[in-house]
């Protein structure tokens, strides 16, 4: 190659404004593009957890009733003495709260009193006997509840006791480290102990909308009446879903007027809204970045035709010197490289600040060197073909042009 | 040095064709110093750009040191371009962005020279033209005679066979006018074929021989008769030819 960056340099420096604005919008889009991508890398591996539900064929509805005379338990236990016998149902139980929605209930979980020591926050899961199966949660240590130690307090008779709760394995490592979490004795809220008799795998439960801890979750042996409705919980066999949920909530209407079917979320839906917000920031920051960086590349294209357009007498000189096509392409890409050098540069420092601002105030991991390194490849591969067409047009200026008087 | 036979341009547009060359034939030998003349429209600088491959001819023959240049790629012509031949533009070409330095480095740059090497011939260059000392300044920082005399060294940087100068003193005054031809002079006197194009009859007669176009045409032929042919052929041809 018959250039070295000595001339391309005294050129750049002699007319550097426009150069100088495309590499600060190099390193502006760089620094967007570099921290927009960490964002949205994080977001899609926090969407691309397991739920550790079976989504695709669990449904839940909210059956509430406003005569006075309406009696949870035993309404919820018609209810479900009909689901259970129904065909194409799996499973099917009464809980309160819906995994992956907002509407359930948390509470706080210590291996000591709440004023005695730290605490986490945890998913709260009211399920009666048949919870875990409908779930479709297998435990990893211990057992299940027992029809006979489901407790269904009232409004006359709350009874705080627990007694017993099984947790996920993630709240069980949290709470006990490498220990054996089984027959410890636990505190929920500012209740009395209670002790864990059954670990299960992870699954994420109500109302932690998929953040960091949205794996501990706390399964409570209870059937919560002091409300005037309840939800169900179903699991189908596989691809029953749609027809048991049809047949279910024609049932409910059929069988008491009364009833009502308040909503119905299928686990697969709920997954969806629950990362909505996730998405919708995923794709606004790869249409943002999208957007800088066709800015930035028709920029790149705008100086290189304006420089086509303002050299074509010195490009037609070069021509006549004995420059090739080749060369004088190569001569708009190298003084493109060193614009986008120098924005590159730029660029780095201006993402590492951004991210480091980002950790420091939303507690995002520290900027991967890897999403500058792909950044700037990126970057400099497409700012490269935006210059690519500017540069074959000067290319292609004949060499006569060199003795035309202007 | 340079032969063309018969050598036809035609420039086209949708409506007209303009026959710029018309069975245009000439023959220079190296080391000769031949002007080119004639009116404005003349043909002149087609002529220039056709004996220096910065266009293609639509039909005839010719060869540049041997070497015949119909057909020829676009990166072969450039390579000639670069090896062969200097030019001297009219207004100088120059590149503004670069210092005088950098500009006679452009088309050494082009040859793929080792570095020293660059440094060694464009210093000589620069030396010959009496620019040295302004190495480091920009063409708009020089007078117009100055930013000839670098366009030369640019020329000659790469030791050229022929040296083409389209009105290599269009844009200067009298004083500087001469000087540019006197350094085109002993350039040839080293041995580097000129052809100068000019419409200047003063200038033209300075040469070994005057080619007169008209309408894309060898009108005439004139050998020169004055102080160049005298210094060309000695004291004693000096002598006999002022008899």
């Amino acid at each position: 190659m018959a250039l070295t960056s000595h001339p391309l340099l005294s050129a750049l420096r002699r007319n550097p404004t426009g150069a100088v604005l495309i590499a600060l919008q190099i390193g502006i889009t760089l620094a967007i593009l570099v921290n927009a991508a960490a964002i949205v890398t994080h977001a899609l591996q926090k969407m691309d957890r397991p739920t550790g539900l079976d989504t695709r064929d669990t449904f839940a509805m909210e059956v509430a009733d406003l005569s006075r005379q309406f009696n949870v338990y035993s309404a919820s236990s018609a209810d479900l003495a009909y689901l259970r016998h129904l065909p194409g149902v799996a499973a099917a139980s009464v809980i309160v709260g819906i995994p992956l929605t907002d509407d359930g209930g948390t509470t706080t979980v210590g291996r000591l009193p709440e004023s005695q020591g730290p605490t986490i926050t945890s998913a709260y899961l009211p399920v009666d006997q048949q919870g875990l199966r409908t779930l479709d949660v297998p435990l990893v240590a211990g057992r299940d509840f027992r029809a006979s130690e489901i407790r269904v307090p009232t409004v006359a008779h709350p009874d705080p006791r627990i007694g017993i709760v099984i947790v996920t394995q993630a709240l069980a490592n949290a709470l006990f480290a490498h220990r054996s979490a089984l027959g410890q004795s636990i505190y929920l809220g500012g209740r009395t102990p209670s002790t864990i008799i059954g670990i299960t795998r992870n699954f994420m439960g109500p109302q932690l909308g998929g953040g960091e801890h949205a794996y501990d979750t706390v399964l409570v042996p209870e059937i919560v009446t002091q409300y005037a409705a309840y939800d169900l919980l179903v699991r189908t066999q596989p691809g029953k879903r749609a027809v048991v949920l049809r047949e279910a909530k024609r049932h409910i209407d059929a069988a008491d007027q009364n009833a009502v079917v308040g909503y119905t979320w299928t686990l697969s839906h709920a997954k969806y809204r629950m990362y909505s917000g996730l998405r919708n920031l995923a794709v606004f920051l790869s249409f943002l970045t999208l957007v800088m960086l066709v800015l930035c590349c028709l920029g790149i294209f705008g100086l290189g035709t304006f420089n086509v357009v303002t050299r074509t007498r010195q490009i037609g000189i070069r021509r006549a010197l004995g420059a090739r096509r080749r060369d004088i392409v190569t001569l708009f890409l190298a003084e493109n490289a060193i614009t986008v050098s120098a924005g590159a540069i730029f660029g780095c420092f201006l993402a590492l600040g951004i991210g480091q601002w980002l950790t420091t105030h939303d507690g995002l991991a520290r900027l991967d060197p890897w999403y500058l390194l792909v950044g700037v490849a990126v970057l400099a591969l497409t700012s490269q073909l935006a210059v690519w067409q500017p540069a074959r047009r000067a290319a292609r200026i004949p060499p006569a042009v060199a003795t035309r008087t202007i | 040095m340079l032969e063309m036979h018969n050598i036809s341009k035609i420039y086209r547009t949708d409506l007209i064709e303009t026959h710029a060359l018309r069975e245009f034939s000439l023959q220079v030998a190296a080391g000769e110093f031949i002007a080119v003349s004639g009116p404005s429209g003349s043909g002149k600088t087609t002529f220039l750009n056709v004996a220096g491959l910065l266009e293609t001819f639509d039909s005839g023959t010719y060869k540049l040191d041997g070497q015949d240049i119909r057909g020829l790629s676009d990166n072969a012509r450039s390579r000639i371009r670069n090896e062969k031949i200097g030019f001297v533009f009219q207004s100088f070409n120059l590149i503004p962005d670069l210092d005088i330095f950098d500009n006679v480095d452009v088309p050494l740059r082009y040859r793929g020279m080792k570095a020293a090497e660059r440094t060694a011939r464009i210093a000589n260059s620069l030396e010959l033209v009496g620019l040295s000392s302004r190495m480091r300044h920009l063409p708009a920082q020089l007078s117009g005679g100055q930013q000839q005399r670098a366009a030369i060294a640019r020329a000659i940087a790469g030791d050229p066979a022929l040296i083409l100068a389209d009105e290599p003193t269009g844009n200067l005054d009298s004083l500087m006018a001469r000087q540019i031809m006197d350094l085109l002079e002993k350039i040839n006197s080293m041995g580097t074929t000129v052809v100068l194009v000019t419409h200047d009859p003063e200038l033209a007669r300075r040469a070994e021989r005057n080619i007169h176009i008209i309408d894309g045409l060898v009108a005439d032929t004139v050998p020169a008769s004055g102080a160049r042919r005298r210094e060309r052929q000695g004291p004693a041809h000096a002598e006999s030819a002022t008899d």
